[in-house]
């Protein structure tokens, strides 16, 4: 695979802030950009199905990497070992600049996630929410930062809600919220605009775009809408059963599949999988 | 350790307990239920035979020290189960707080929690019965201090048990405790129980801290005997659950449990 723009991209004045700005790598083709996430060999066999089989992912910092693949094809897992919650059975992952499992907390102090399909904790306001997850992270006043977040993503007329009343365009923005309170370098989505109607989802959206030009967040997605995927998206790699079968622009993917776009080459490994021709 | 995470952790806790009222039993229903039904039994047996009205005193003392130990294992339990049950649980996994602060977190509110259940069970021990746990004087604490050590074992296997299981371990989390209650001679001596949990009930470390408790009673003075073999029983029990509820920590990553919860 030749050198993407994923590859060329600057650390941001923010991220030199961070102390996250490019630094050499030894014994690696890709020691010209500081990575986010470094994970190689990476294997995870549950009850003797293989769910990821010796994958290499590298993300650069500052860029915009979707994960895309059939269902059970190895994102969520991977998602999951790269964030510590899921030991994967072979294999080394740096995220952030730390060696994981011992780095984990340190790692995560860099890292945010958001999943669509989780909620938030009930019964607690959205502000309330805000405030504890900033606590997770380690902010020692919150306050301040919380207020700063509620503006920045609309939330005013929402934080004093409780979070069961949102409705999920609401909540998807609040987990993002809540998930950047701490300034991550690095932000893991899993399926973000899951179950969102369209007008949401571009909202959501350009919240994530927005956040990324400002403060050079890497982002790490996974999707079921290749649309929103290739707006929201430079790089992006296919998976299946476990393995990487393409990575690459939205564009060159296409290309190497030898259709129109994105879906048509999610088609196309999906049809694989099952066997059978391409739609 | 960060104490901003472990101060989140509590009040992440305390605002689940505050806006949930049926929580609320724990601390101030359950606990006098049992003063009442446990008080009245014991005032009912010494009317009807005199030499049994030293009973009353064992029988609420006992509930008392039976309430440390539930409260403190029960918080701990439920905090943990709370995060499976609201799917919070992958949440917290993915910010950088680590399970020991996670753990001492819910133990530290597991104590604020067990001060108001005490109140509440001082208030009506007084006010219905006449009965003063204090009145037992500076001795009592060491062994409210071995109890809620092990209320905390005991926590830490049934949240090992859940990560392992699922929420089919939870009724361990209610269970267990009336293993102790029955075996560890919470109300009377272990020599009433059948032979062989008599044997089995000289290793549990509750089954001294709660003869200890008796002793003090029965104006016996301190059995240092008693707290030694508890405090020797007791660390190692905290060291088990301990490394139990780590390696199952270490399976539920393995195996890829989280997903059961998100």
């Amino acid at each position: 695979m030749t050198v993407g723009p994923y590859i060329t991209g600057q650390p941001s004045q923010e991220r030199k802030r961070k102390g996250l700005s490019s630094r050499p790598r030894s014994g690696h083709n890709r020691d010209i950009v500081s990575l986010d996430v470094d994970a190689r060999g990476l294997v995870k066999v549950f009850k003797g199905a293989v769910a990821v089989d010796h994958l290499d992912l590298a993300v650069a910092a500052g860029s915009r990497v979707g994960l895309l693949g059939p269902n059970g094809a190895g994102k969520t897992t991977t998602l999951l070992m790269l964030l510590g919650v899921i030991a994967p059975d072979a294999g080394t992952i740096e995220v952030a600049g730390q060696q994981l499992p011992h780095g984990r907390s340190r790692a995560m102090e860099k890292v945010g996630f958001v999943a669509g399909y989780l909620p938030l904790p009930e019964n607690l306001t959205v502000r309330e929410a805000l405030s504890l997850f900033a606590g997770f992270a380690g902010l020692r006043r919150p306050g301040p930062v919380v207020e700063q977040a509620i503006e920045a993503f609309g939330l005013t007329d929402l934080a004093d809600q409780r979070n069961q009343e949102l409705s999920s365009g609401q909540r998807t923005l609040v987990s993002i919220t809540k998930a950047v309170l701490h300034r991550p370098v690095l932000l893991v989505l899993d399926e973000p605009t899951a179950s969102l109607d369209p007008d949401i989802a571009i909202r959501v959206r350009q919240a994530l775009l927005d956040l990324h030009g400002r403060d050079g967040t890497t982002l790490l997605v996974t999707s079921h809408n290749m649309r929103e995927v290739e707006k929201l998206c430079e790089r992006v790699i296919l998976m299946s059963r476990g393995k990487i079968v393409a990575d690459g622009t939205p564009a060159a993917i296409a290309t190497q599949f030898a259709v129109d776009d994105l879906e048509g080459a999610f088609l196309a490994v999906a049809a694989e999988l099952r066997g059978g021709p391409a739609r | 350790m960060n104490r901003t995470r472990i101060a989140a952790v509590i009040r992440r806790h305390w605002l689940v307990l505050w806006r949930s009222p049926h929580r609320w039993f724990e601390i101030a229903f359950w606990p006098v239920m049992d003063v009442v039904l446990w008080g009245s039994l014991g005032l009912f047996v010494a009317q009807e035979n005199e030499a049994s009205r030293a009973g009353v005193p064992y029988l609420l003392a006992g509930l008392v020290l039976f309430w440390t130990l539930t409260s403190v294992q029960m918080t701990g339990s439920v905090s943990v189960m709370e995060e499976t049950w609201t799917r919070n649980l992958l949440n917290v996994l993915t910010t950088s707080v680590k399970p020991f602060e996670y753990i001492l977190g819910v133990s530290v509110f597991g104590l604020a929690k067990l001060a108001l259940t005490l109140g509440s069970l001082t208030v009506t021990t007084i006010f219905l019965f006449g009965f003063d746990m204090s009145a037992i004087g500076w001795s009592v604490i060491p062994i409210v201090t071995l109890l809620i050590l092990n209320g905390w074992a005991v926590a830490f296997v049934v949240i090992g048990l859940i990560l392992r299981f699922g929420q089919s371990a939870e009724i361990l989390t209610w269970g267990l405790n009336y293993v102790v209650l029955a075996i560890s001679g919470v109300f009377f001596p272990v020599e009433a129980l059948p032979p062989g949990l008599r044997d089995f009930a000289q290793f549990l470390p509750t089954t001294h801290a709660f003869a200890a408790a008796r002793a003090v009673l029965d104006g016996d003075g301190v059995p240092w005997r008693r707290l030694g073999l508890s405090t020797i029983g007791t660390a190692g029990a905290l060291a088990v659950s301990v490394w139990f509820g780590a390696r199952m920590l270490g399976v539920f990553r393995s195996r890829g449990f989280v997903t059961r919860y998100s």
